[in-house]
């Protein structure tokens, strides 16, 4: 059985305007020790799958269709007080550092304690604190600075105290959510060699949610290309990355610099389609460089082009 | 943490000179002759002269002033034309009186708003919310006084519940059988009163600031991350979000200070209860100046170390500055 | 929520100047909040009491007039009667015509005290944040020492100096002791406009520091200026009210503070409740009302605290 199946989810959020289909008919898997890297531009839906892989979606959304296998157990279904005891002890999130992730006016050791004693209480503030210490070995950050508050970090601190309190108590699953922006190079690297090497110490199961797609192409085994609330491609990260059929997703790898090659910057023209109401055919066609006439009139079918690589667009040829 | 104590300290010193310097030179342009504001001309030749000379009313003004400034740090405020006694013995008897009720009041006052703005905020927009923010709307913007005088009719006179003024009922005070608990429950019996009135005017606003800084706090990211730790919705909100939320509730009430400080003088002058405040007013309407000055400065600097205190508890609270 | 009214108003809208148009778009989110209109509609009560408290006087000068108003029939506190709605102080006084009379002073010393203040404050801050340096700690200094003292209180040993204070003088020190909280949040804007290009263009073509002051930067700060004086008429009539009850309001005007200062040292006020709970209520409505217009325009000037924005994630 894999670690975690997603089927058919779709996912809305109520606003005053109507029904928002941030995501529609979303489909991967995923296996223990492997990673799955969600990316596309912001508002396409990769951080709203990462919230309803948690059960943390905010008032106004709600999982609309399909269903989210953790290790067999369908979460949409499963009621709140069971999802509270499964977050964080089976799927834990990593979030951005630079966002205000950590509680300021706590200390970083007691709140990471408490993600340990809100699941098993039996455990004792004694030995929570021997396990955070641990913990803190495990991510390479001192031990002398654990009764620190969180301002008194730096960037890359937070960054690994973050991802340390979210194996506190072994997850299988982990959703690590930008978990590199807003730092430095340097730190970034460093940050992301930490998790490559967590994964294969402890076997995690991890989705990598990014908007930068050659972070992901180096950091994952599978790449799941997001669009508008669609997936558009998926496969994996070298198939992705070397052989890209959709348009959007030829279009993303192009729109990074390369230090070889190409020096100038090729955004993507266009935005994004209103999420709000139905949208008959594929949702990339206003942007993509090389629409048909049926485009615009039925919606693009997922095709396959090997066993892990397929694409949802009627037309896409070999580049 | 330390060096911030010195600062603020040293702040409130400049001030109290500030202060000081105002008075005095007021003092001195005020119209009438200042000899006979600080000396009561009740006093026979030799206690007057004794007087001046201790004021130094008869030295050149330089002098003068640094006598005045020597007066007030070691406690001589002159004589009361009222009471015929040192000012200083007075204002000694009560300081204390407006300490425990006031302080009362407004620990009480902020325990309770807080904790009741913490529970508007839960169930924001249903009838609690509604209702006790409407209670703390109207409740802040009474009328002290009147509320006092409605307090003092409906309780004391109506329904005989409390006495009506003063601190204490000379009855038990004299009896020297009273016991020590006697007297302590004399003075809650005439201090409920006061109490309440002063609980009801200030408990609003620290609602009020409470509820919209836990609306705020709730916005915060951390916020998602304990819930995404599984922590009950109940643990979120007294964990996580009601310490940060506490914050800005300080802040306000160090803001607040001087206006409560009126509020208390004015119910202490209506309740009758023997505190700096009501020996103010009564001063000034005796035109008894030594009094009135002394009492002034006595709760200027009452203020100015409440906020200090206020300021203090801040940054104990907030690591971002201890640290 | 997009309904075809709100089309025609947006696009109604576009034709004014965006002066007008500024207005007309405060006007539509102050029309929404509940508060804000009762505030309003309680002030305009008031602002009628104020106006009207002319007409006693012109009904019949000797019977009804606040301070000397002498009935032949009633000499002593009676309750509300055909002749006095709200009944009679202890001197036969009608109560009615004093409430009327304390409306218009309370608007009078709130608006007056009020506008001083809000012009201290905001020239002030505006000084302070435009010029930096020296000029600006004194300032800010200043206004955090002014800021601690109880106004009350220092009026009082003021008054214990300089004998009784008229009206106008309790005004002028209402405003001189206020001023500190509104140049605080006028210094802060002011420093963050004075970063935006229209400032250095301003400079560039000529203008001195004082044109550029009062040209550009007050015309941007007074929405909130405006917003802050709500709250200083509420605080300037308090304390004038607190200085009546006390004994130290101007004797040659009746304000509500001195109407419950005369029923509670006559010792009227456990019998005479017409007379006790008037004034009372006028004080706290007027001061919540004022509150809840300050809330209401808070709204207006802060788009986010509108509650009609949803955001969609």
């Amino acid at each position: 059985m894999a670690l975690l199946t997603v089927k058919d989810l779709s996912i809305g959020y109520q606003t005053p305007r109507g029904l928002l289909k941030a995501v529609e008919k979303v489909n991967f898997s995923l296996e223990a020790g492997q990673s799955l890297g969600l990316v596309g531009e912001s508002g396409c839906g990769k951080t709203t799958i990462g919230m309803a892989l948690m059960g943390l979606l905010p008032e106004n959304g709600r999982v609309s269709g399909g269903s989210i296998l953790l290790e067999g157990r369908d979460l949409v279904t499963t009621p709140e007080d069971e999802m509270r005891k499964i977050r964080w002890s089976q799927v834990a999130m990593i979030f951005q550092a630079a966002m205000n992730a950590l509680n300021p006016v706590q200390r970083v050791c007691d709140q990471m304690a408490e993600a340990i004693l809100v699941h098993r209480p039996e455990v004792g503030r004694r030995e929570a604190m021997e396990r955070v210490a641990e913990l803190f070995d495990l991510v390479d950050l001192d031990r002398a600075r654990m009764r620190d508050y969180p301002h008194q970090y730096s960037g890359g601190m937070k960054q690994r105290a973050i991802i340390a309190m979210a194996l506190a108590n072994q997850p299988r699953l982990i959703i690590a959510d930008e978990p590199t922006t807003a730092l430095d190079v340097v730190v970034q690297d460093q940050i992301l060699e930490e998790i490559k090497r967590l994964q294969g110490k402890l076997n995690l199961g991890i989705i990598f949610i990014s908007h930068d797609i050659s972070i992901v192409e180096q950091m994952c085994h599978f790449i799941g290309v997001m669009y508008a609330g669609q997936l558009v491609e998926s496969g994996t990260a070298r198939e992705v990355f070397e052989r890209p059929m959709h348009p959007y997703t030829q279009a993303l790898i192009d729109s990074f610099p390369t230090l070889t090659g190409d020096k100038r910057l090729n955004p993507i023209p266009g935005e994004p389609p209103d999420l709000v109401g139905e949208i008959p055919g594929c949702r990339f066609c206003d942007r993509c460089p090389k629409p048909e006439s049926s485009c615009r009139l039925e919606p693009p079918a997922w095709q396959e082009i090997t066993p892990t690589h397929h694409v949802l667009c009627d037309h896409c040829e070999d580049y | 943490m330390k060096a911030f104590i010195l600062r603020r300290l040293i702040q409130i010193v400049v001030i109290l000179f500030v202060i000081l310097t105002v008075l005095f030179v007021l003092f001195r342009l005020a119209p009438g002759d200042p000899l006979t504001r600080m000396v009561d001309p009740n006093l026979t030749p030799e206690e007057a002269n004794y007087l001046i000379a201790q004021l130094g009313l008869d030295q050149p003004l330089g002098t003068q002033y640094l006598i005045y400034l020597k007066n007030f740090f070691t406690g001589n405020f002159g004589y009361s034309f009222h009471y015929g006694r040192p000012v200083v013995q007075i204002i000694a008897q009560r300081l204390p009186n407006t300490i425990l009720l006031f302080t009362t009041a407004v620990i009480l006052a902020a325990l309770v708003g807080i904790s009741w703005g913490k529970i508007a905020s839960w169930h924001k927009g249903k009838a609690t919310d509604t209702l006790l923010t409407i209670a703390a709307l109207v409740t802040h913007t009474l009328f002290l006084p009147w509320l006092a005088l409605l307090m003092i009719w409906v309780f004391g006179y109506q329904l005989d519940l409390f006495p009506i003024n003063g601190m204490i009922s000379p009855e038990v005070w004299l009896n020297p059988q009273a016991t020590f608990w006697d007297r302590g429950l004399d003075v809650l019996y005439h201090m409920a009163l006061p109490l309440v009135t002063l609980f009801i005017m200030h408990f609003g606003s620290y609602l009020l600031v409470m509820r919209s800084a836990m609306l705020d706090t709730l916005k915060e990211d951390y916020i998602i991350t304990a819930r995404a730790k599984g922590l009950t919705e109940k643990a979120i909100r007294n964990h996580h979000a009601a310490p940060n939320a506490a914050l800005p509730v300080v802040t306000s009430v160090g803001l607040s200070l001087a206006f409560s400080i009126n509020g208390g003088a004015l119910a202490e002058t209506v309740f009758s209860w023997p505190g700096i405040g009501r020996e103010l007013v009564f001063a000034v309407s005796n035109n008894d100046y030594p009094l009135a000055q002394a009492s002034f400065l006595l709760i200027a600097t009452v203020v100015l170390f409440s906020n200090l205190v206020v300021d203090v508890l801040y940054a104990w609270l907030d690591p971002r500055i201890r640290y | 929520m997009s309904t075809a009214a709100d089309m025609t108003t947006t696009a109604n809208m576009s034709l004014h100047s965006p002066w007008r148009r500024r207005l007309a778009e405060s006007w539509h989110v102050f029309r929404g909040n509940l508060l804000g209109k009762i505030g309003l509609s309680l002030l305009c009560l008031f602002g009628l009491m104020a106006a009207l408290s002319y007409v006693p006087q012109m009904i019949d000068p000797a019977i009804y007039h606040p301070m000397t108003g002498v009935d032949p029939l009633v000499g002593h506190a009676a309750p509300p009667s055909l002749r006095h709605w709200l009944g009679t102080d202890f001197m036969g006084r009608d109560i009615l015509s004093q409430l009327l009379a304390g409306a218009r002073v309370a608007f009078l010393v709130g608006v007056t005290a009020a506008f001083m203040s809000v012009a201290l404050g905001v020239s002030i801050g505006m000084v302070s944040g435009y010029a930096g340096g020296w000029t600006d700690t004194v300032l800010m200094r200043l206004a955090d020492m002014i800021m601690v003292m109880p106004t009350l209180l220092v009026i009082l040993i003021l008054s214990s100096l300089f004998g009784r204070l008229s009206i106008w003088t309790v005004v002028l020190l209402i405003a001189v002791f206020r001023w500190p909280g509104v140049s605080r949040v006028i210094r802060a804007q002011t420093l963050s406009l004075k970063q935006r290009p229209f400032i250095d263009a301003a400079r560039v073509s000529g203008a001195g520091h004082g044109r550029i002051i009062f040209r550009h930067i007050m015309p941007n700060v007074l929405p909130l200026a405006f917003l802050y004086m709500t709250f200083r008429v509420t605080s300037a009539i308090v304390i004038e009210a607190a200085l009546a009850f006390l004994g130290f309001g101007d004797p040659s005007t009746v304000s509500w503070g001195m109407m419950l200062q005369w029923v509670w040292k006559t010792g009227h006020m456990f019998q005479a409740p017409w007379w006790l709970l008037p004034p009372g209520i006028c004080i706290s409505l007027i001061t919540l009302s004022f509150y809840m217009l300050g809330r209401a325009m808070d709204e207006v000037l802060d788009p986010r605290l509108r509650k009609s924005q949803q955001q969609a994630d």
